[in-house]
């Protein structure tokens, strides 16, 4: 299985030159990233205020009625404070500059302070030359310096609550840029890749299974989604937090950040041997369920001889065992995760602990503020939350680079069909067509085609025979330019087809397929196929004119009716009928037919032959004959065996040479002859 | 929900006290998560009173290393009983999955996809895994952390703080159930875009050679556009109210703290709350929302949970349609005569019989040739000697016995089966010859594939009999799978041989080269041959021509020639395209 192999080549989490092509994609969208990254900024700083608006709260509101104050004159106050007697009492901290300049005694401010003694408050004032008055607060009066506090304290919420608000708009906005441009850059991507698929040769999809490129367009991309999107700027939110956190806790102390930042280095350690034992452990969870995954297609699919065998006991046995290795890798991944997860915590804890130890005591001593202390228990957390987001951002950058290396290697793919240099348009196509001396080869291997050289005039019908693998349907392909020949000159109107531009030359080939291939769509767009140029009279006229127009009046919806499932709610008969509408609404000079061998109801089968002699009149038509009355009408018949064409001439001629021809037709169409 | 969960009661039994002691674990390590943030609070108050002493200090920081130490072994523990159990369980239900698909007929196989059936194995089982895995730890989180906070709030902090801080909170759990809820189904939508684009890559890739040779390249571009943009925009569906759900628990979460500072501080201030109570209430707060959170989604988990187990329990409740009978015989093994009595079969859901009015005996040791055009009824046949399918009773006898009344085990093991696909399994050569039996010595291997003209072939192959196949082996051609699989048919030395069309990739050289070894070894044993080429059938005991489901001709291959029917026609047919093959090229 070709998944299986891909999941066992997970390779690393990060590659430059990976990433720079990836990043090339999201340069158109770098103005609206740039919002983002502005936007989480805010966002950071919004986030990391509410511990400080606590800290604030606790130190200078809830834990500051005792600290010491300036009374002031009133109109001298610095700011806003508690008026209080003849006095507008502020507390020092909230003073950043030095108190007032000296401007005599009224102007200069008289320290003051509030002492708890029992149940009782007193006010103590310091004027200068030394007197202190000391004088009881009754409850009332108190209240007038805890009401200072409390307003401030709700002030301090309200502006908490704007800054919740804000956030949460911002997330949002943030959120949905972030997932727009990255649905856009993939989008974007997924298209480029697409549109290659669509200018590879058919050489190419014949050596790579639809399967795996299916997969290239879709979930590989999803894997870079999710880079895009959950990684790139998350990335870039958890270093800014972790950033500001550093910053904000180095600005309002620096000991105690130094403190908290020492178990930084044991969380690198960790986190680094995590990494790597949760990726290891992650790839074999992954390995082992595409093994799984595997057992489980192959023994369904073998069911049937199992069973027949009498072998479901050893084909549990061999299950259980690889479903045990899963087991096994799943504990192992969930042990990582069991010892990672509970160590970060304990780490924090310890962290904490250390915090509590070196400022408990300060806060002991008088030298550090309660608040302060809580406010670095706050970021301690915060810290956390980016360093373990991180860690787990691993995993989906190494399935993403993984996915994007498959990605590039298939961009790079450049068996692109090649135009000519200097194309010759043909206006109008008579249809003559010769094969000089072509040779011609899949693998590069095995011939396909020797030395075939053949000419068809203008307006002839000329049908291939020969046994299953002779060649005919290669000769068909190569007239459409779908694949290159190795030697020899194909002309149309004596013109080597590698002269004219392939689409031209393809435009004035119709084909039918033996198996008709109907896009999910309608009738009228399976006609039409993407050239508006045909009106939806044409469709109709051309409908008619191959006797398709009976069976598509008899659907629900007629024209417009829906195509399901290709076309499987169609018969085989009437999906032919619709390929003549196809083929001759887009009036080719070069018809090519690859006769359908099954069986045919002889309703269907008198409207197609009548279909196709109206369809085939005034072109060039190659047939892949099954039909004996489709031979017996060619103008030409070539046989071809073993990749080389053997005889060539009219049913009659052949016939008469006892050939090969003869043969076959004794072979394949006596049974034939004997019905008609 | 017992009934639902039937398939899992003995492994319940078994394992229940595993949770058990999980979940008892992890109420422990929420019980000590809860003591840190009370401990802040005392050790608030104490600095606030002048109170604490270095020795006091000393003793909330043991406290709290102490307490975290605990609960990180716990944390461990946890994980290993709750979440390894549940993985336990994946693999217990994976494996009875497993043993139940091995018990079901080909009916049920021809009715489900094997996609459909692995993504019961993967999908399904995973998310019943999560329901008791996350499911358990969050219904356990969700109530005991819940509950526990609550009332410990209530009961040590003032009470008008904690019900108003506690107020956003509810909504919480709304917003979990409510948006998981959209979230989950715009998921699907974003889902069934995704699979539509696949489809349509899917066509256009496999319709390549008509997309270029009608020049759809553009259109087809323009159509992958339209897709990709379905695909983006349902992305942005899902994203508009994802993207709300994260900033929104934030806000919500951060209310709770609006009202704390606001009001809390107010009654701080008042002196009616202490300032360790304050600090211990925002610990606890951190807590509460968590759990808050986790009713939500404990919901939602569960439920995915088991309306997977009850598509899961669909399948298992399948019963096994071919198995052994109260009447069924016991008899040590089978000798080899096979006799049809006017036997008629049609599969179910087919509209006309496969099989029609077929009366044969095929004495022991014959070798009976089957020739017919595709869709006859050939393989039917075997099917009905295989009991892949049952036959009605009556019709289809062996060694005198109705082989409905045969111990399938004993039935499979005395036939000898090469089927028409030679699925081989992708393990070395050697192991798929041995397939049969659990002691065939490497001898019997080689001897097995001497005799199926392939061990020359297995010989040339870097590691010889041990060479894998597929993907990470050989590939091997079609010829040299048939005769692999000839091989290990021919191991088992089995009473009855049928050989179903499978020389059809093998040159006539050794096919013929084959079929004389198979004479040597198959005297007295029956031996069935279907093929489509005449060759292989020639020298068959008896020669049956099937057509459309009857037997149209029947004889030896001189006697059969000579009647002038369908398989005269056959055969001039083939000697014809035999001369056309030898036909030197010039």
């Amino acid at each position: 299985m070709a998944i299986y192999h891909e999941d066992e080549a997970l390779g690393k989490a990060y590659d430059q030159k990976l990433m720079r092509r990836l990043l090339k994609y999201a340069r158109p969208y770098r103005s609206l990233l740039a919002v983002c990254i502005v936007l989480l900024l805010v966002i950071t700083g919004l986030d990391l205020l509410q511990p400080y608006l606590i800290k604030v709260a606790i130190d200078n509101h809830m834990n500051a009625l005792t600290e010491p104050m300036l009374a002031f004159v009133p109109g001298n106050e610095p700011r806003p404070g508690i008026s209080f007697d003849e006095y507008v009492f502020v507390r020092e901290k909230e003073i950043k500059r030095d108190p007032a300049p000296d401007s005599g005694w009224a102007g200069r401010p008289i320290p003051a302070r509030i002492e708890q003694n029992e149940d009782a408050y007193y006010l103590l004032m310091q004027f200068p030359g030394g007197d202190i008055t000391r004088r009881e607060l009754t409850p009332t009066e108190l209240c007038i310096f805890k009401e200072y506090d409390t307003h401030a304290v709700i002030r301090l919420s309200l502006i908490l609550l704007g800054a919740l608000s804000l956030a949460f708009l911002l997330n949002y906005i943030e959120v949905y840029i972030l997932q727009y441009t990255g649905l856009k850059i993939v989008s974007s991507m997924r298209l480029d890749v697409f549109q290659h698929l669509q200018r590879l040769s058919l050489s190419f999809f014949d050596k790579n299974p639809t399967g795996r490129l299916v997969t290239r367009v879709t979930n590989d991309m999803d894997a870079l989604n999710e880079m895009y999107t959950a990684v790139l700027v998350n990335l870039f939110k958890d270093v800014f937090l972790l950033v500001g956190i550093i910053i904000v806790m180095l600005k309002m102390n620096v000991e105690l950040a130094l403190v908290s930042f020492a178990v930084l280095p044991v969380i690198v350690c960790v986190a680094a041997v995590f990494r790597k034992k949760a990726r290891d452990a992650y790839r074999a969870v992954r390995v082992r369920l595409a093994r799984i995954n595997a057992a489980m297609a192959e023994n369904i699919s073998g069911m049937r001889i199992i069973q027949i065998f009498g072998r479901e006991a050893k084909k549990f046995r061999e299950f259980d065992e690889i479903n045990r290795d899963y087991f096994h890798a799943g504990m192992q991944e969930l042990k990582v995760h069991a010892i990672f997860r509970p160590a970060m915590d304990l780490i924090s804890s310890l962290a904490l602990a250390l915090l509590l130890w070196f400022g408990g005591r300060r806060v002991m001593w008088g030298t550090l503020e309660f608040g302060m202390l809580f406010a670095f228990t706050n970021y301690l957390q915060q810290f956390f939350r980016p360093i373990n987001d991180l860690t787990e951002k691993y995993n989906i950058m190494q399935s993403a680079m993984a996915s994007a290396e498959r990605i590039f290697l298939l961009l790079d793919a450049d068996e692109v069909e090649p135009d000519p240099v200097e194309p010759v348009i043909i206006p109008r196509l008579k249809g003559e067509i010769e094969f000089q001396n072509v040779w011609f080869t899949y693998n590069g291997e095995d011939w396909v085609l020797k030395d075939v050289s053949f000419r068809i005039e203008p307006g002839e019908t000329c049908a291939f025979v020969g046994a299953t693998g002779a060649g005919k349907t290669s000769i068909i392909s190569l007239i459409g330019r779908m694949y290159e020949i190795s030697h020899g000159k194909i002309l149309i109107d004596g013109v080597d087809i590698r002269n004219i531009p392939r689409h031209e030359l393809r435009r004035h080939i119709g084909v039918v397929h033996q198996d008709v291939f109907l896009f999910t769509g309608d009738i009228k767009s399976n006609i039409r196929l993407g050239d508006l140029g045909i009106t939806d009279e044409q469709v109709r006229e051309a409908a008619c004119f191959v006797n398709a127009d009976k069976f598509i009046r008899e659907l629900p919806g007629e024209y417009d009716a829906k195509v399901k499932e290709r076309g499987a709610t169609l018969s085989s008969g009437e999906r032919q009928l619709l390929a003549f509408a196809r083929a001759l609404a887009r009036d080719p000079a070069i018809l090519v037919l690859d006769e359908a061998t099954a069986h045919i109801d002889t309703e269907t089968e008198a409207l197609i032959q009548d279909g196709l002699a109206k369809l085939v009149r005034g072109r060039t038509t190659l047939v892949v004959a099954h039909r004996l009355s489709t031979i017996q009408n060619a103008d030409k018949i070539i046989v071809i065996h073993k990749g080389r064409v053997r005889e060539i001439g009219t049913h009659q001629e052949l016939l008469a040479r006892r050939g090969i021809y003869y043969q076959l037709y004794l072979l394949q169409y006596k049974e034939q002859m004997g019905v008609s | 929900m017992r009934q639902r969960l039937q398939v899992l009661d003995d492994f319940f039994l078994q394992y229940r006290y595993r949770y058990v002691i999980g979940v008892i674990i992890l109420i422990v390590v929420d019980a000590l998560q809860l003591v840190v943030p009370r401990l802040l609070g005392n050790m608030t108050d104490a600095f606030r009173e002048g109170a604490l002493t270095k020795q006091g200090l000393l003793h909330y920081i043991f406290i709290i290393i102490g307490v975290a130490l605990l609960v990180a072994v716990g944390r461990y523990f946890w994980r290993i009983y709750i979440l390894g159990t549940a993985r336990l369980l994946d693999y217990n239900l994976r494996n009875k999955f497993f043993a139940h698909l091995e018990t079901l007929s080909a009916d049920f196989f021809n009715r489900h996809k094997t996609g459909e059936l692995m993504a019961h194995a993967t999908n399904d089982i995973h998310a019943v895994r999560h329901a008791f895995g996350s499911g358990v730890t969050l219904m356990v989180d969700a109530v005991f952390l819940s509950i526990a906070t609550v009332s410990i709030m209530l009961t040590t902090i003032d009470t008008r703080l904690v019900l108003l801080g506690l107020l956003p909170l509810p909504f919480l759990t709304l917003v979990v159930i409510g948006f998981s809820k959209v979230i989950h189904s715009r998921f699907l939508k974003v889902q069934e875009a995704f699979a539509g684009l696949t489809d349509f890559v899917q066509e256009n890739l496999s319709g390549i050679r008509v997309v270029k040779s009608f020049v759809q390249e553009e259109t087809e571009l323009a159509r992958f556009r339209q897709s990709n943009e379905k695909l983006v925009s349902s992305n942005m569906h899902l994203v508009r109210i994802w993207g709300l759900f994260g900033p929104l628990v934030q806000y919500l979460a951060g209310l709770s703290f609006v009202i704390v500072l606001g009001y809390g501080g107010k009654l701080v201030i008042l002196g009616d709350v202490s300032l360790g109570d304050f600090v211990a209430f925002t610990g606890y707060l951190g807590m509460a929302t968590w759990p808050m959170m986790a009713i939500g989604w404990v919901v939602n988990t569960i439920q995915r949970g088991m309306a997977s187990m009850d598509r899961l329990n669909l399948i298992f409740q399948v019963k096994p349609k071919i198995t052994d009978h109260e009447d069924t015989v016991d008899i040590p093994g089978i000798e080899g005569q096979i006799e049809f009595r006017n036997l008629t079969f049609k599969y179910p859901d087919a509209a006309s019989p496969a099989l029609c009015g077929i009366t044969l005996t095929i004495p022991k040791g014959m070798t009976l040739g089957i020739l017919g055009r595709t869709g006859s009824g050939k393989s039917t046949l075997t099917d009905l000697l295989l009991r892949v399918y049952d036959p009605s009773p009556g019709e289809l006898w062996i060694d005198g016995i109705d082989i409905t009344k045969l111990p399938l085990a004993t039935l499979r093991r005395d036939i000898g089966y090469v089927p028409q696909d030679s699925f081989l399994f992708s393990t070395s050569i050697g192991r798929n010859i041995a397939f049969a039996g659990d002691e065939f010595s490497r001898e019997e291997v080689e001897q097995a594939a001497e005799l199926a003209g392939v061990r020359d072939d297995i010989q040339e192959f870097p590691d010889g009999f041990d060479t894998l196949i597929g993907e990470r082996g050989v590939t091997l051609s079609g010829g040299q799978k048939q005769r692999v699989a000839i091989a290990r048919a021919l191991i088992k030395d089995p009473r009855i041989l049928i050989l179903d069309d499978c020389f059809s990739a093998v040159d006539t050289g050794t096919e013929e080269k084959i079929l004389r070894s198979l004479r040597g070894i198959r005297r007295g044993r029956t031996t069935i041959l279907i093929s489509h080429r005449i060759s292989t059938l020639k020298e068959a005991d008896e020669i049956i021509v099937l057509d459309e489901g009857r037997i149209i001709e029947m004889g030896n291959h001189e006697s059969l020639v000579a009647a002038g029917g369908l398989y005269a026609e056959i055969h001039e047919g083939q000697l014809l395209e035999a001369e056309l093959n030898s036909d030197k090229e010039t």
